[in-house]
């Protein structure tokens, strides 16, 4: 039987992250995990996914926010737990697959077959790809690179025990910006074929 | 003094800060602030051994009065209010006792099955359900089991549980206004005062009766079309439904628990009467509960917040330090002079600052605080100091409601609902809890003012 896989992709605004994330999934045949957990979570309790968008890889408001024997009334905290526990189920059930930020480098640390991987770019090559993606000015796409940084790292470090793109907690941390994309992609790959080739040794 | 005055002080803002901001557990925060309080203003500050004593109030437990009194006498404001803790304590006991015999889900489940599931029914079945039940139960332990229920009924009957649970929240505040037991601030206000389970009964319990049934109406016509909607879809195999008495664990256990709840109810009714104290009855009560569960008597006591039960230890000491250096003192003379002497005005502000205070920041400790000030409110005006402590009871309980983090009930709801999926934003939550809160208010104020009329002129 093969050993479990779980890639996961942690990434700043910009860097390609999820791009790199979806063509990990397609070349291990893996599924793939990002807000359409939220879909998978709504199909499976009959709700309404839009609901749990909003609140999706946000930081809770700690003054609007307050927590009773464990029971906390941030729906951000919520939503977030939800989505953890779902990569937990999945991770336990023995699934291999991709998942792209939800803190997963650091809620999956337990399990052998996780590989987690932190990318990220030069600030200039971020803003231009997000210019070019999303149609924005020069300060438009700067500003929203920004926003989105400080919210998942706000995110992040709300949730893990290490801090967000800090080389200590994750196996690989690259950069995008230096070969591009897909080579980029390409060398994590590479990096994960050797992985899966030591835990079969 | 001075000093001690602003150290003491200091030490209560920043208790009350680190509170909000949540980064060090609660129970630490008080404890932490109680020692130096005992340390600082009382040993530093005072160099007063018996600042210290007086606020430990360790002596109080081995007197025949804190056990049995002839009529209630009330423990004192100053220091641990020790009587609350072990009072508070034993319902924890036997509510677990009941938790896990199944009683709240039984009842729910047979609530439901009396109104045939029928959406509308099912509301205010609910939220009177609610109501009666944070009388006599702690309101976090009503709402875990009653809004788990709704949202498990929401999935099966298809109906969105966001209206019925944000009712039920109001309603478990509501009651918990009405009795001595119902919500912990008025556990600590009738244990300082002294005033009896019948005496919150027929003062504030009558004013949340009459608020009940406003507040029904109001939720009623407040989310009217999304019970509407509920009600017009597709008709549901009742057959299908879990039955109630699925619900029950163990049959034994769960006559025993209902027996101790129902002498636990008849002991708080009378003990008035018989002379028993609230700390006898919660004593009582455990005692007898964990005999009654003697095989799970580590797990129920594991189950013991015992983190509640230090913070509000800390937290007697905290408010200790404000009262042994005459703070509050100076809080109800500033409260006395922008009320100008007017004694309406006076029972209006408490009311309202209690609800405005408790509406953003835990009613516990604001409570405690307030009990100190509207004693020495009432020694200097000679205003009869029930009047003030129901408007400062009903003012803490209700102001709790108006927002999500309000009460501790509310954030249990709220949590419950969004882990299945149903996240209540603060916008969706206040649409319809802050003109509640508003209405129950000027209720509760009206009635004060035409029951009390001879107190206030």
């Amino acid at each position: 039987m093969e050993k479990q896989l779980i890639i996961s992709i942690s990434r700043e605004f910009g860097s390609g992250g999820h791009v790199i994330a979806r063509m990990l999934s397609e070349r291990y045949g893996l599924p793939m995990y990002d807000r359409n957990l939220l879909e998978e979570i709504s199909k499976q309790k009959c709700l309404d996914s839009n609901t749990l968008y909003k609140y999706d890889e946000a930081k809770r408001n700690k003054l609007l926010s307050r927590t009773v024997r464990g029971y906390s009334s941030s729906p951000e905290d919520n939503v977030a737990y939800m989505q953890f526990d779902f990569l937990k189920e999945k991770a336990k059930s023995g699934e291999s697959f991709v998942v792209l930020g939800r803190c997963a480098e650091s809620i999956l640390k337990d399990f052998d077959g996780l590989i987690s991987i932190f990318v990220t770019g030069d600030l200039e090559s971020r803003i231009r790809r997000t210019m070019e993606r999303e149609n924005l000015t020069y300060d438009q796409a700067k500003s929203k690179v920004a926003k989105h940084d400080k919210t998942r790292k706000a995110y992040h470090n709300n949730y893990s025990e290490g801090k967000w793109g800090d080389s200590r907690f994750y196996d690989m941390c690259i950069n995008s910006s230096v070969v591009g994309v897909e080579d980029t992609c390409a060398t994590i790959a590479d990096f994960i074929d050797r992985k899966i080739k030591a835990d079969n040794k | 003094m001075l000093i001690a005055q602003i150290l003491a002080v200091v030490i209560f803002v920043a208790m009350f800060v680190l509170i909000i901001t949540e980064k060090i557990e609660r129970h630490f925060v008080t404890l932490g602030c109680g020692v130096l309080t005992l340390v600082l203003v009382f040993g530093a500050c005072m160099q007063s051994w018996d600042a210290i004593w007086e606020t430990l109030n360790v002596q109080n437990i081995f007197t025949p009065s804190f056990w049995i009194a002839a009529g209630e006498a009330g423990e004192s404001t100053s220091g641990i209010n020790w009587a609350t803790i072990i009072f508070i304590a034993g319902m924890m006991i036997m509510v677990e006792g009941m938790a896990k015999a199944g009683f709240f889900r039984w009842l729910c489940m047979t609530l439901a099955k009396l109104v045939h599931y029928k959406v509308i029914p099912l509301f205010i079945a609910f939220m009177i359900m609610s109501s009666v039940l944070s009388m006599f139960i702690d309101s976090i332990t009503v709402i875990l089991f009653l809004a788990a229920v709704t949202v498990e009924l929401a999935q099966m009957l298809k109906f969105n549980p966001i209206p019925m649970i944000i009712s039920e929240i109001f309603c478990a505040n509501l009651g918990g206004s009405a009795t001595m037991c119902g919500d912990p601030p008025n556990i600590i206000i009738g244990t300082s005062l002294g005033f009896s389970f019948a005496d919150f009964f027929t003062n504030t319990g009558v004013i949340a009766a009459i608020a009940l049934v406003a507040v029904i109406f109001f939720f009623f016509f407040s989310f009217r079309k999304d019970l509407m909607k509920s009600s017009a879809e597709e008709k549901i195999d009742i057959a299908s439904l879990p039955k109630p008495s699925e619900a029950i664990v163990n049959k034994k256990e769960f006559v025993f628990s209902v027996i101790i709840f129902l002498a636990a109810v008849i002991m708080l009714v009378t003990h008035a009467e018989t002379g028993l104290t609230v700390a006898f009855i919660g004593a009582v009560i455990a005692v007898v509960t964990l005999l009654a569960f003697w095989r799970d008597i580590p797990e129920l006591l594991k189950k013991v917040d015992y983190k509640t039960l230090l913070f509000f230890i800390g937290l007697f000491i905290v408010v200790g330090g404000l009262e042994q250096t005459h703070v509050l003192e100076l809080v109800a003379s500033f409260i006395e002079m922008i009320s100008g002497g007017n004694l309406l005005l006076m029972v209006a502000i408490i009311l309202w600052l209690s609800a405005a205070a408790s509406a953003v920041v835990d009613n516990i400790p604001f409570a405690a605080t307030m009990i100190p000030v509207i004693n020495s409110i009432s020694q200097t005006s000679g205003l009869d100091i029930s009047v003030l402590a129901w408007s400062l009871a009903l003012g803490t309980d209700i102001g709790g409601s108006a927002t999500p983090i309000g009460a501790s009930a509310n954030v249990v709801g709220i949590s419950v609902a969004a882990k299945q999926g149903h996240p209540i934003g603060w916008g969706q939550y206040c649409k319809h809890a802050i003109p509640a809160t508003v209405i129950v208010l000027v209720i509760c104020m009206v009635s004060i003012f035409i029951r009390y009329s001879s107190h206030l002129v």
